[in-house]
């Protein structure tokens, strides 16, 4: 079977807009919730998020009708695609065959929802056409695949808070079936009113900010970002002499079947997940030496999660450290899955695992080892990078350290 | 492994289920002239399901926690596992995959009322999961518990399409045994208002496309009497909005679905055009076809996302039909697009029974892709 590696990452988060200032940060523990100022939060229970600062986006060089009507998620995914480029060494020349696979998102509705906004209180009279463009959730995809000249297949998944982990999966399939050499994926979701409402209605959100695993958790806090990774057939790279940084080694997908917004409470569903996720990679549970977490810190989620890794790995669990970013990142939806597996590559390039940035006190219902204040080095081989989703979808992916 | 169709259902500007489908084909002047209403502004003109939504189908509770889409597919899916049920599969062993253009609009558009209207904290919580893109999927993922691999492809036009060919690359890799896949859409008047401003639609005597809303479902697994026997996808980079300038990806993603398939152009006995009122496709997919087939004209099956209204769904349809198509004759009376008839390309003569058809969908933004089936011999 072709072997897939990642050769460059890109990630635009709240803590930072690119991958060593998100790393560092993360790494000392810092958050990037903060009060949200993209739009009014007066009257909402909890009024944080974890946005990024748009001036400070690393945009690549290209021509300006290429930026044109760009919405903020369609700005984030150019900036961490560019930066994957860079660090993978390619520079595609136009009509190249490689592939774009990302997992849709909210794309244009924030740039669109003034002008809902405005034709709903003054009728069909208000302007407004460009607001349009970028609404469809494929349109991040599209303006990637457009901005360096891109012809190979474009495939946008939209399965919600799990999307962009199931397109890097997906991505590397592409390339195991030949039908690319190489892909961007990821996934991109910028902040809007509808998804900052709606959490807000279902009670999901922490006032304050995000504390995954921890005794006095109250919800989640949503983030927005963007992760890109470039994955290449392992010979190709080393052919080229590129550095690879990690391996795919596998993805699981299942469906609870079970309710809209509710993990399946005992873990099994979940667990099922994972062991799918273990059998596509050939990876024995006790390989297994770090896992990023869903951690979305909601009363449902963390025990349900945990209960899922009781079940693959036992008594084992406690030796295997677990952390959730979304203390720091926030919950970034549709580009969460990916952010988070662009985190697990680099625990496993720099052997340092990131802290779970907001715990403080482990709630009894959450036996594991949740890396707590500090990062920890520890030497991992195998890593798994952990979603969940509206709609019961999970995705586990299985990263392997670049041998 | 030949991994194909086994049973489908269908909701649409036709009716419902694949009799309804049958008959609008036959009849040379269908054409739904239905509207879409919308708010302090004259109606639009739109391809919808007025008896689509599932009454005296789907069970009151049911019906009342879905969605407008989700209802479209739970309909659609109970005529394709009807005979299936209980499937012979294990629940885990069956998943679901699904394109789309516009599931969740409708949800999507209540929250953001009810917050511009009356403010913060006025969003309606039950609203809000249905108003997630893959909310259909997972609905029929809930109300059949099939808890396989449960995916959703959001591509515009090409959605349904892509959904079927993902499908069967997961059917053919042993990760699932069965997959219920499709396409589904919903019409909902900020939708078309947004194409209607892009000048996209047709209206009056402007050319363009019709929005529709409808559900395919279709019971994909192993030895089915139709098989999908390749696929291919390509890019035309292009704004998003807009279709590809020139005819190169699409005929990119035909060759490779052609090389998957082990068949030369010449063995292709029908095509479903992808026609959809909007002259520059048209035009591409005649340029495309002519590349293609130079030589050998095949069949033509034309206008049916012209007259049952273009989605994500429409890609899914044209599948479905092509499928039905290659087991037994339906007397088609639609008229292929002026610039295929130019060309040479004959439209599908009623007794004919092809062989092998290919599909293809181009997704504004320049996505294109294309699927063979082929007859299976018993």
């Amino acid at each position: 079977m072709e072997r897939v590696v990642i050769t460059g990452v890109g990630l635009v988060t709240a803590l930072g807009p690119d991958q060593a200032t998100t790393w560092r940060r993360l790494l000392a523990g810092e958050t990037g919730i903060r009060p949200l100022s993209l739009f009014p939060t007066e009257g909402y229970r909890a009024r944080t998020a974890a946005q990024v600062e748009d001036g400070s986006l690393k945009l690549p060089p290209v021509a300006p009708q290429t930026l044109r009507h760009a919405s903020r998620a369609s700005r984030f995914a150019l900036a961490a695609a560019s930066e994957a480029l860079a660090q993978a060494g390619l520079n595609p020349t136009p009509s190249v065959p490689w592939a774009v696979v990302f997992g849709g998102g909210a794309a244009g509705l924030f740039e669109a929802e003034p002008f809902v906004a405005r034709r709903l209180r003054l009728g069909p009279k208000v302007r407004g056409v460009a607001e349009f463009v970028e609404v469809p959730q494929d349109a991040p995809t599209d303006r990637v695949a457009a901005a360096w000249g891109l012809c190979g297949e474009r495939i946008t998944v939209t399965t919600a808070c799990s999307s962009s982990t199931i397109a890097i999966g997906l991505g590397a399939e592409l390339i195991r079936q030949g039908r690319a050499e190489v892909v961007l994926a990821g996934g991109t979701d910028a902040l809007c009113q509808l998804t900052f409402a709606g959490f807000n209605s279902l009670r999901a959100v922490d006032p304050e900010r995000a504390r995954p695993f921890d005794r006095r958790r109250q919800g989640l806090s949503i983030g927005e970002g963007a992760a890109v990774v470039v994955l290449e057939q392992a010979r190709g790279a080393a052919r080229r002499g590129a550095r690879p940084l990690a391996e795919v080694l596998g993805l699981g997908v299942t469906n609870d079947a079970y309710h809209m917004t509710q993990p399946e409470p005992s873990g099994a569903s979940w667990a099922r997940t994972v062991r799918a996720a273990l059998e596509d990679a050939r990876v024995d549970p006790q390989d297994v030496g770090y896992i990023n977490a869903h951690g979305t810190a909601t009363e449902q989620n963390d025990p349900a999660e945990c209960a899922a890794y009781q079940q693959v790995f036992g008594q084992r669990l406690t030796h295997i450290p677990i952390s959730s970013v979304k203390g720091a990142v926030g919950h970034c939806l549709c580009a969460a899955g990916g952010i988070e597996a662009a985190i697990t590559v680099l625990a496993l390039v720099h052997q340092i695992l990131p802290p779970t940035v907001g715990l403080e006190e482990l709630d009894e219902a959450c036996p594991i080892d949740a890396i707590p204040g500090q990062p920890r080095s520890k030497a991992v081989e195998v890593a798994l990078s952990s979603s969940f989703a509206f709609g019961g979808n999970s995705a586990v992916l299985v990263l392997g350290r670049a041998s | 492994m030949r991994v194909g169709i086994h049973r489908a259902g269908v909701v649409c500007a036709a009716g419902s289920g694949l009799s309804a489908l049958r008959q609008a084909l036959a009849d040379p002047l269908f054409a739904p002239t239905r509207t879409l209403p919308r708010p302090d502004a004259p109606p639009l003109p739109a391809a919808t399901c007025p008896e689509g939504e599932g009454k005296g189908v789907l069970p009151p509770l049911v019906a009342r926690r879905l969605d407008r889409a989700s209802r479209l597919l739970a309909v659609a899916a109970r005529q394709a596992l009807a005979v299936e049920d209980p499937l012979p599969w294990p629940p885990e062993a069956v998943g679901v995959a699904m394109g789309t253009w516009t599931a969740g609009t409708s949800p999507l558009l209540d929250i953001l009322q009810a917050v511009f209207t009356h403010g913060p904290e006025q969003a309606p919580p039950m609203h809000f999961p249905n108003s997630v893109a893959n909310a259909p999927a997972s609905q029929l993922g809930i109300l059949h518990r099939l808890a396989g691999p449960n995916l959703t492809f959001f591509e515009k036009q090409a959605g349904g399409l892509r959904a079927v060919v993902e499908a069967w690359r997961i059917l053919r890799a042993g990760k699932a045994q069965a997959m219920v896949v499709g396409g589904v859409d919903e019409a909902q008047w900020l939708n078309a208002e947004a194409f209607h401003r892009l000048r996209a639609l047709a209206r009056d005597q402007r050319p363009g496309f019709t929005l529709g809303e409808g559900a395919v479902a279709m019971l994909l697994a192993a030895d089915a009497p139709v098989a999908l026997l390749g696929a291919g996808g390509a890019g035309s980079p292009c704004p998003s909005h807009l279709y590809p300038p020139t005819p190169t990806g699409l005929v990119a993603a035909c060759r490779r679905a052609l090389d998957e398939a082990g068949l030369g152009p010449e063995e292709v006995e029908l095509v479903v055009s992808l026609a959809n009122g909007n002259p520059h496709l048209a035009q591409l997919e005649a340029s495309a076809l002519s590349e293609l087939f130079p030589l050998h004209r095949p069949a033509i099956l034309g206008s049916l996302s012209q007259r049952l209204g273009e989605g994500a769904f429409a890609s899914a349809l044209r599948l479905l039909v092509a499928a039905a198509m290659l087991q037994e004759p339906w007397p088609v009376t639609w008229p292929v697009a002026s610039p295929l008839q130019a060309l040479g390309f004959p439209p599908l003569a009623p007794s004919d029974r092809p062989r092998t058809a290919l599909v293809t969908a181009v997704a504004g933004g320049g996505s294109c892709l294309a699927a063979v089936l082929g007859r299976v011999a018993p």
